[in-house]
């Protein structure tokens, strides 16, 4: 990940190393030609330390010859040891086009030297006729010197005539490829800038398209930004509130849902309540009559009377408590037979029941009064049409997750367009009329729906002539606590 | 846009990046290295060759000679000198020479005390061998090593024998020379009277004149009023021969007169072509410069000791007009 401020360190390491290369470049020429340029006058000034020097040495010989004291002797000693030196010099000045020139330059400053040395010793030895040749001889050979030294100095010229050319040359072209240096630079510079500040503005712009998008409620585009720098971070940090957000609002719209299931549930309860409480009037002095019929029954020895009017109380007790909780498969089961034995002493031989129980699936919780009212609703439509009664088979058995429930009877059956209004609209209440609890199969079919959470829990199977055929699928566990 | 300015910026850079490295290149291609210093090549001989005559085209044969023969033999020469007979320049130019302790100096030759004097004591002091060129000096004056050039009292003769078959034996003949007596020309002058001897018809009349040229049209107007009747012209100095010629040619026809000269000088050819001139001594320039180094070089790696005093003489032959064409 290049961070911004790696970025910024970057462009201005790369300023920098340029900067110093051309600083580091320019440096090197310049201390280059300053070291031809000093050669070259070393070179000038060494040929004309010979001449002067020569010069020099032929003035203090003249001294000693009008004045031949130590002291002028020394000096020309002097002078003469200045122009060895000088000779030492000159010959390391030696290249291929004046080898010859200097090397019979130096022998002129040899016999510039002896010359003088001999005009010396003729004058010691009083032989002045002698000593004042030399002495003109030297004073020839010292003019000898100085042409000789301007001959070389032009050879030196023609030698490195080239040689000056090119480091005229050289400082042009360094102008030049300074101008070129600087605008190629100057538009490298640009274009890397350029390049530079549009990675960080991209992004940026990217995210605040994104944030716009999200300010307008579009929760579901996902959020890219090309780009590895902290923008990239933010951007990722920005996805994740998205995707947050987007589940959020979700999980508030299955709220709402489920709220409004449950009102929807809460309503038709008051309205199941509403009708049970329309059928009873006071239902204590109901239970107390029935209980003091059952017992007057029982002394008056008509036992099954008796028997009869406990069911009868219990059955209404059980309407009037557990209509609004969940209960379990057995507790609805025993309210059915007590109802089927009130049912058969209704209808005697016309009602045969057949009961098929697994014992083990009683335990399963159910919502309360759901199988009465199937049951009932079998009687009333499978039994009583008939003059010849019918059976009812109700069976329950263990189904995987499931427990199947199965009430069936032999009536004349119901029509498709009935069954599928009571599975579909949960439209029964016109069926309620003839129920003993008030509560129809309609009123079953929501509820059981609403109470499990699913669909597909209740199947009717029907025909004309064939009977009626109702399968519960109540499943063990309940996918969703209400 | 982004890519549009990308680019442009990206293309402009590039363009620049390319004329960057083109003078990048030739900034560090227009360095020069100085001519490096070199040890001294002691091993060779140094020569001089002097001449009083420098740019003539006869010492350029000499010099062009001398150069290569040199360059064969390994050895280092130069060509150094006066111009137009300057004779004081050129006894500097041999002073300079014997001062710098040349190994060897090859020298055009002048009869002069001065010239002696150089050569037989300064020379000799510093033990420089001297090979004189083209022009002799007296052995005993110079203690010169050996001569190296035509024979001039061979070339005189050869002259006079050519004037003798051109004009016939009688006649009068006037003979142009230096007023500076050099060696050569008065060993060419006895050439030419050695032959002209044994014609008792043929007059000879000597006239000498300085070098300078209205005193060479001076003595030639001189001439041709003293001796109405001259027939021929021998200049035995190769420098009279142009001044002379012009004269002559001013006063008459030129054709009618027989006239000769040497060589040596850069008018003569000219006037050969333009056949104002009848025949001349042609030389051996070159065949002179390469025998000098040659010798010179052989007498100091001790090869040929000592060379023949007497001198090694080089081819001469007669040029007439009608051989240049």
């Amino acid at each position: 990940m290049i961070g911004i401020q790696r970025k910024i360190w970057t462009l201005t390491a790369l300023v920098m190393f340029i900067m110093v290369a051309i600083w580091m470049m320019l440096t090197y020429y310049n201390q280059k030609t300053q070291d031809q340029y000093n050669d070259i006058l070393q070179r000038y000034l060494r040929m004309n330390e010979v001449t002067v020097s020569s010069q020099q040495a032929v003035t203090s010989l003249n001294n000693y010859l009008l004045t031949p004291t130590e002291g002028n002797l020394s000096g020309l000693h002097r002078n003469q040891d200045k122009l060895r030196e000088a000779r030492q010099a000159v010959g390391a000045l030696r290249n291929g086009q004046n080898d010859f020139a200097l090397t019979s330059y130096m022998n002129l400053i040899d016999s510039l030297i002896e010359t003088t040395d001999r005009s010396v010793m003729f004058r010691s030895e009083r032989e002045t006729e002698d000593s004042e040749q030399a002495f003109s001889e030297a004073t020839r050979i010292s003019r000898y010197i100085s042409e000789m030294t301007l001959t070389l100095l032009d050879m030196e010229l023609n030698t490195y005539q080239r040689f000056y050319r090119s480091i005229i040359e050289q400082s042009e072209e360094l102008k030049k490829l300074g101008i070129w240096i600087l605008l190629a630079i100057t538009f490298g510079l640009l274009l890397f800038t350029y390049w530079f500040s549009l990675s960080i503005t991209r992004p940026v712009e990217q995210l605040t398209k994104a944030a716009q998008e999200l300010a307008k409620g579009r929760f579901d585009r996902q959020i890219k930004v090309s780009s590895t720098d902290e923008i990239a971070f933010l951007a990722t940090t920005f996805e994740h509130m998205r995707i947050n957000l987007n589940e959020l609002i979700l999980e508030m719209r299955e709220k709402a849902r489920l709220e409004s299931e449950l009102q929807q549930s809460r309503l038709l309860l008051k309205e199941s309540q509403l009708r049970s409480l329309q059928s009873q009037i006071n239902p204590h002095f109901l239970f107390n009559i029935l209980d003091t019929l059952s017992k007057k029954a029982f002394l008056e020895g008509a036992e099954e009377t008796s028997d009869l009017l406990v069911s009868v109380a219990g059955l209404l007790r059980y309407n009037l408590k557990r209509l609004d909780r969940s209960v379990t498969l057995h507790d609805e089961v025993r309210v059915i037979r007590q109802y089927m034995e009130i049912q058969t002493a209704r209808f005697t031989d016309r009602l045969r029941l057949n009961l098929d129980i697994d014992d083990s699936c009683l335990s399963v919780s159910i919502p309360g009064l759901t199988l009465q009212p199937i049951v009932e609703n079998a009687v009333i439509h499978g039994i009583e049409p008939n003059e010849d009664g019918g059976t009812i088979d109700i069976r329950i058995a263990d189904g995987g997750d499931e427990v199947m429930i199965e009430v069936a009877d032999n009536g004349p059956g119901m029509s498709r367009q009935k069954i599928r209004r009571i599975l579909e609209e949960g439209d029964g209440e016109g069926e309620a009329e003839g129920h003993s609890t008030g509560i129809g199969f309609g009123n079953v079919v929501r509820r059981l729906r609403l109470f499990y959470g699913i669909e597909d829990v209740i199947e009717i199977d029907s025909g004309e002539g064939r009977g009626v055929r109702v399968l519960l699928k109540i499943p063990k566990t309940r996918r969703s606590e209400p | 846009m982004h890519k549009t300015i990308s680019l442009a910026l990206g293309s402009i850079c590039v363009v620049f990046l390319f004329f960057t490295m083109i003078s990048a290149i030739r900034f560090v291609q227009s360095g020069w290295q100085p001519p490096q210093a070199e040890p001294r090549q002691s091993d060779r001989y140094r020569l001089v060759l002097i001449t009083q005559d420098l740019g003539t085209p006869f010492w350029n044969g000499v010099g062009e000679g001398a150069a290569r023969q040199a360059r064969e033999l390994g050895a280092n020469l130069e060509v150094w000198g006066s111009y137009g007979e300057d004779r004081e320049d050129f006894l500097k130019q041999l002073e300079i020479a014997i001062d710098s302790k040349v190994d060897g100096v090859i020298v055009q030759g002048m009869d002069t005390e001065a010239f002696d004097d150089l050569t037989k004591v300064k020379a000799a002091f510093y033990g420089i061998p001297v090979i004189t060129v083209a022009s002799d000096v007296p052995m005993s004056g110079s203690m010169r090593r050996t001569y190296v050039g035509s024979d001039p009292y061979e070339a005189g003769r050869l002259i006079a024998k050519r004037l003798v078959r051109d004009m016939g034996n009688k006649g009068t003949v006037v003979l142009m020379a230096d007023e500076r007596d050099e060696y050569d020309q008065l060993r060419r002058l006895e050439g030419v009277r050695s032959v002209l001897a044994a014609y008792p018809a043929i007059a000879l009349e000597e006239v000498r004149t300085p070098g300078e040229q209205e005193r060479v049209i001076a003595a030639t107007q001189e001439s041709m009023n003293c001796f109405p009747d001259v027939n021929a012209f021998i200049s035995v100095d190769a420098g009279l021969t142009g001044a002379m010629v012009q004269e002559i040619g001013r006063r008459a026809q030129v054709d009618p007169y027989h006239i000769y000269s040497f060589d040596d000088n850069p008018d003569i050819l000219p006037l050969l072509r333009e056949g104002k001139l009848d025949a001349i001594v042609e030389q051996s320039p070159e065949e002179m410069g390469e025998m000098s180094v040659r010798l010179m070089t052989e007498w100091l790696s001790g090869e040929t000791v000592p060379l023949n005093a007497d001198g090694y003489l080089t081819d001469i032959r007669m040029l007439t007009a009608a051989d240049l064409q």
